[in-house]
């Protein structure tokens, strides 16, 4: 019998689209794994990531971290004013900084930059056979293509997140001295009074998280790509969908298990 | 001697190949034709070892392709130059780049012999000073001529054409089937030709292979299949407006 209720027909499209991409994303996520136990991937390619996602990055992500920064002291400006709580903003931005916004908010602008750049990338080569082309070059499309994206969104989101998350702490100290008089001296040393370094750590933890959920989503969007241009377009919304929704999940979860 | 059985390929719900069996003989010009959707390309993707049958054999000299570990199936592949039907080429890369690619990848010699080698294939499809060149500064004639340099400049066994004549004009088409047909001439290589332009492919084939609704409807020498008697083919060919499909 066809089924024609269209809200439970589209939830179960949903459904099977949801659980083909949950399933795809492991599936490549454990034939990078296979090639890396040895490293089997293409170090010049790797070096061109890099370059490309990491340093090239850097100056809109240390731009959205300094904003970070601003942000944090005009939402504290009222109750630091209301309480007097000047000798804790340091604490305050340094401790909602390193751990949840830094890593959240880069991530997101990493994964709008270089995640959406990679799936259109491979999308692009899948639908005008280059992957298919590599192939016949007896080249592991997964070495090749995929390995080095992986390891260099991992590298280039851990590094840039511990930079940003420096940048964001020097603007919201800046920012303190000129809205709310608080001398950089007393922020800085509240804030190395009260940061543990298990706060840096959660730090590193999430984003090198983030920096492997983009890769993989970008990449498994990508390489799944089918129907020309407009499949691209579709592969690159995707790709910032599961990532935003992969990296908001995997927060919690790490935040609930290492917070 | 390359030999495809009852060969079953669908992609999701609608069947590309149903049935098909086709066997490539070493040094064979076998031009493949067919009508859109017919399955003509997944016969080259099967032979190249990019598709594999969800039932049927593909065995080259007696070895089932889909046997072969992941080793196994690099070394067939490294015996293949494959033109694709989209060009498929790197657009990072300029023209000597592109054709430099597979000898960086699949030999050990010097670069500069690489790039000798590159330059003389280029110079052979007629491209000679526009080696600098990116991809996307070409027409679509030069960009089929660099994608079946970098095709053949590894020497492959087996030469695998997807369309290379695809929406080119007659004169075009006409200079790339004749390169092809060189080619293999000279090398005495395995030649597995796709194309829309019937005529051009009856000209230069040693065989035809008519594939229809995903099976063989006929596989003769050219002047064998101009004369068969077959309704698929003389539908075919005077779908094709041949001014020889009524002969007999």
């Amino acid at each position: 019998m066809k089924f024609t209720f269209p809200t439970v027909r589209r939830l179960g499209r949903f459904s099977l689209q949801a659980a083909k991409d949950v399933g795809g994303m492991a599936l490549l996520l454990g034939r990078i794994a296979a090639r890396l136990l040895p490293p089997r991937y293409d170090g010049p390619e790797l070096r061109r990531c890099l370059f490309r996602m990491g340093y090239q990055s850097l100056g809109i992500m240390m731009a959205t971290a300094f904003v970070v920064g601003i942000i944090l002291v005009i939402q504290a400006f009222v109750f630091v004013e209301r309480y007097g709580l000047r000798s804790m903003l340091g604490w305050g931005a340094g401790f909602v900084t390193i751990r949840e916004l830094g890593p959240i908010l880069l991530a997101l602008m990493f994964s709008g930059r270089v995640g959406a750049y990679t799936a259109a990338e491979l999308g692009t080569m899948q639908v005008t056979d280059q992957v298919d082309g590599l192939r016949c070059l007896a080249i592991d499309p997964i070495s090749y293509l995929v390995v080095p994206r992986f390891l260099a969104m991992v590298i280039s989101l851990t590094a840039l997140t511990l930079i940003g998350n420096a940048v964001a702490l020097i603007s919201a100290s800046v920012m303190g001295q000129v809205m709310l008089e608080v001398d950089t001296h007393t922020f800085w040393s509240n804030l190395f009074d009260t940061l543990e370094p298990a706060d840096v750590m959660l730090s590193v933890v999430k984003s090198t998280l983030f920096g492997a959920i983009i890769a993989i989503s970008s990449c498994h969007a990508g390489l799944s790509t089918q129907g020309g241009a407009p499949g691209v377009g579709i592969s690159v919304n995707r790709a910032v969908v599961m990532s935003a929704v992969s990296i908001f999940v995997l927060d919690f979860f790490v935040t609930f298990v290492l917070g | 001697m390359i030999q495809l059985r009852d060969i079953h390929v669908s992609y999701g719900e609608h069947p590309a190949l149903s049935g098909l069996s086709l066997s490539i003989q070493r040094g064979d010009l076998l031009g493949i034709i067919g009508p859109g959707g017919a399955g003509k390309s997944s016969v080259c993707r099967l032979v190249a070892g990019l598709l594999f049958p969800q039932r049927g054999t593909i065995t080259a000299d007696g070895v089932d392709l889909a046997r072969l570990d992941s080793r196994g199936l690099r070394e067939w592949q490294k015996g293949i130059g494959m033109q694709f039907q989209n060009d498929a080429l790197f657009e990072h890369m300029s023209v000597l780049d592109n054709v430099m690619y597979p000898l960086k990848r699949l030999t050990r010699d010097p670069a500069s012999t690489i790039s000798e080698r590159a330059a003389a294939q280029i110079a052979q499809v007629g491209l000679a000073g526009f080696e600098a060149q990116l991809p996307n500064r070409l027409s679509g004639g030069q960009r089929r001529r660099v994608a079946l340099a970098r095709a053949c400049v590894i020497q492959p066994r087996i030469l695998i054409c997807d369309d290379p004549t695809a929406g080119l004009d007659p004169l075009t088409s006409r200079h790339i089937l004749d390169m092809i047909a060189d080619m293999r001439q000279r090398t005495g290589n395995t030649v597995l030709l796709v194309s829309s332009d019937v005529m051009g492919v009856l000209s230069i084939s040693t065989r035809i292979a008519l594939v229809w609704r995903g099976t063989i409807a006929e596989d003769n020498p050219p002047d064998l299949f101009r004369q068969s008697g077959e309704k698929r083919v003389r539908r075919f060919l005077d779908d094709a407006r041949l001014p020889f499909a009524g002969a007999s």
